[in-house]
């Protein structure tokens, strides 16, 4: 590893970075904005590129205005956005648990808030916000797999095991609040079964992006302690870093960022433990790096998307089932290299 | 759990008496397992009085009651099937694997008939895609796969299993979607069977699988005392005289036949085979001289009562027993971990 370089600007301000996490943070950028543009050219409604700078400006057809600005221009912050959140999720939860298996997706946090939006969406509408209902399910979900597992997060198997039960139960409530809802309502609420990013709307984009904007740089504060309890409570402990506030911090982070992208998106499988993942693959670093994550996490919604979208001509897939196909591959493999790795 | 009984020098007179009570329980459940059948063809959108059921099922007088007892019938009856196989199967696949976390659901052996039918169904047309035999394949092939990413190599706890379980069936899963999905006639044929429903099915299904289903029954019951003795572990089984590998040979033959009749009847359906042999095995102990009993009968008790609430807690519309099964089936999931002996 690079030893870290040093911005400095002025006597007190020292920012110390490494070079690496910068390149691919701009890559991954690079791979969302080609998939944008490639998703915004696509299909028969497309506005090709020559034509792209015209209709942004405002001389543009109606037609493209509405493709452009109604359409799909939300639905690909929407995704990018909510890929963002399931990776700064995943990475959080993942250095909590120091274990890439103990992702919200993978212990069944998704799923806990997909259930709370339904029942806060169609059971009992108007009681509170769809958003507000998502955060209580994701709370909810995770008190019961801390409870259930019976030994807190220091345990990321049972935590998974105990999840997956979790995920179970609360995607059957969904499916009751489905039965219970009236057609035109579970056509829209059963993407919160799967996940889908069709029929985004602007306050979708608010809601996830101001989500983000507040709960990043917490993310980020929280990077250095969470990097120090990863090596063990004692060695937090004698650095002068209280491991259990940071965790509890942590974990408040992580469950409010996948509330939002639930809200705006429904469950979608695998995001949350596949970016972070790549992201320290490809920037080589130990610790949560947290501003690459949601680069890889943008990236990868947005790209799966497209594949969701214009893989297989004539059929539109929810997002969801391209991104579980992909990550339960991936899950395959990293419970592999795992047991491979560990002993027994 | 599953490993061996300390056999505790009983008197002949305290395990006659044992028996006793355990021959009264079960005649106990059969009884339980009529009211449930009853009940069965008495819920519905229009409720039969339970007197009324039998003079109506056995006395056809073409009167409105008995048309709505008549078209109940199937479906109880499939229910009947279906939750014998289901809780069978679960109780020998955790025999063979000495795995308390044995599911047919959560080891993706639904997941893999499922996918295996849709498949055939989208090559071969609907009608194939509703056979036995097409379930087959899949099954066998989810359940190598998962028994070789759960195993990596070496031994396989059950909690491993578990985590391979769910990562194949998310990718089975996605697949099953992705082809119902992009073809509109399979979608219709598997949009009820998808979740697991005994609603909506074909009514010549239970003949179609009655055959398997018996055959699987009959060999798994007759495998009790075998199953007995691999549960000392293999080498002492083999000194009692048992060829270990021959009886894991017929009991995955029988439980995987048993899978695939229940997926291609009703779809996949988890959690009613961890369930019910964990009620069991808390009064009969381990002896599956007992539980395989107790299994055949509970097991559709579990899955009708099921189907019947998810009658009732949704009306107008009604909730998949799949479900319903997953709501009370996942807290044994969570109370097997809490108790241990999983491989963590």
């Amino acid at each position: 590893m690079s030893a870290p370089a040093v911005l400095s600007l002025g006597p007190s301000v020292v920012v110390r970075w490494r070079g690496r996490p910068v390149v691919v943070c701009v890559a991954a950028l690079v791979v969302m904005l080609v998939a944008m543009l490639v998703t915004l050219s696509a299909g028969r409604l497309g506005i090709s590129l020559a034509e792209l700078p015209g209709v942004v400006a405002g001389s543009g057809s109606r037609a493209q205005e509405w493709v452009l600005w109604t359409s799909r221009l939300p639905r690909l912050l929407v995704g990018a956005a909510a890929g963002a959140a399931f990776a700064v999720s995943g990475a959080v939860f993942q250095s909590v648990t120091r274990n890439p298996l103990g992702s919200p997706d993978v212990i069944g946090l998704g799923a806990g808030a997909a259930a709370g939006a339904a029942a806060a969406g169609l059971v009992w509408p108007g009681v509170v916000p769809v958003p507000v209902g998502a955060l209580i399910g994701a709370g909810i979900a995770i008190g019961a797999v801390y409870l259930g597992s019976g030994a807190g997060f220091r345990a990321p198997l049972r935590m998974v095991v105990v999840g997956i039960a979790v995920g179970a139960m609360s995607l059957a409530f969904v499916q009751l609040a489905l039965a219970r809802a009236t057609r035109e309502d579970a056509q829209v609420l059963a993407a919160y079964l799967n996940g889908s990013l069709a029929a985004r709307a602007w306050s979708d984009v608010l809601l996830v992006v101001a989500a983000l904007v507040v709960l990043l740089p917490v993310a980020l504060v929280l990077t250095r302690p969470m990097q120090l309890v990863e090596m063990g409570d004692e060695v937090a402990v004698a650095v002068g870093v209280r491991a259990d506030r940071v965790r509890t911090w942590a974990v408040v982070v992580g469950v409010l960022l996948t509330a939002a992208a639930v809200t705006v998106s429904g469950p979608i499988a695998f995001v949350a433990l596949t970016a972070p993942q790549i992201a320290r693959r490809l920037t080589r670093s130990t610790g949560p790096g947290m501003v690459a994550a949601a680069c890889c996490g943008a990236a990868v919604l947005v790209v799966a998307d497209l594949v969701a979208q214009y893989a297989v001509p004539g059929v539109v897939y929810p997002v969801g089932v391209v991104t579980a196909a992909l990550g339960g591959v991936y899950l395959a493999f990293l419970l592999v290299r795992e047991w491979r790795r560990s002993p027994a | 759990m599953s490993t061996a009984v300390a056999q505790a020098p009983h008197t002949t007179g305290a395990r006659g008496s044992r028996a006793l009570v355990l021959g009264l329980g079960l005649v106990a459940a059969l009884l339980l397992l009529v009211l449930v059948l009853g009940l069965s063809i008495a819920v519905g959108a229009k409720p039969v009085p339970l007197a009324d059921v039998w003079s109506a099922w056995r006395d056809p007088d073409g009167s409105y009651v008995s048309t709505v007892v008549a078209s109940r019938v199937p479906r109880t009856q499939l229910g009947l099937l279906v939750g014998a196989a289901l809780a069978v199967a679960g109780v020998v696949i955790q025999g063979l694997t000495r795995n308390p976390l044995g599911d047919p659901g959560l080891l993706g052996v639904n997941a893999g008939a499922s996918a295996s039918l849709v498949v055939t169904a989208a090559v071969l047309g609907g009608a194939a895609g509703r056979t036995v035999w097409a379930a087959v394949p899949g099954a066998l092939l989810a359940a190598a796969a998962v028994y070789l990413i759960g195993s990596g190599g070496r031994r396989a706890t059950p909690v491993r299993l578990v985590l391979a379980g769910a990562a194949v069936s998310a990718v089975l899963v996605a697949l099953v979607e992705a082809i119902t999905l992009a073809d509109p006639e399979v979608f219709d044929t598997y949009r009820s069977w998808v979740v697991g429903s005994l609603a909506g099915r074909p009514p010549s299904t239970v003949g179609s699988v009655l055959p398997f289903v018996v055959v699987g029954l009959v060999v798994c019951l007759l495998l009790a005392r075998p199953l007995n003795a691999l549960a000392l572990g293999d080498e002492a089984a083999t000194s009692l005289g048992l060829r270990a590998g021959r009886t894991r040979l017929l009991g995955a033959a029988g439980a995987t036949l048993l899978c695939a009749a229940a997926v291609a009847a009703v779809g996949p359906i988890a959690f009613v085979g961890l369930a019910v042999p964990h009620v069991v095995r808390s009064f009969t102990g381990s002896d599956h001289r007992w539980l395989l009993p107790y299994c055949l009968v509970l097991g559709p008790v579990l899955l009708l009562a099921a189907d019947v609430v998810g009658r009732v807690v949704a009306r107008p519309g009604e909730l998949p027993v799949g479900a319903v099964t997953a709501f009370v089936g996942a807290p044994f999931l969570i109370m097997a971990v809490r108790r241990g002996r999983v491989g963590l």
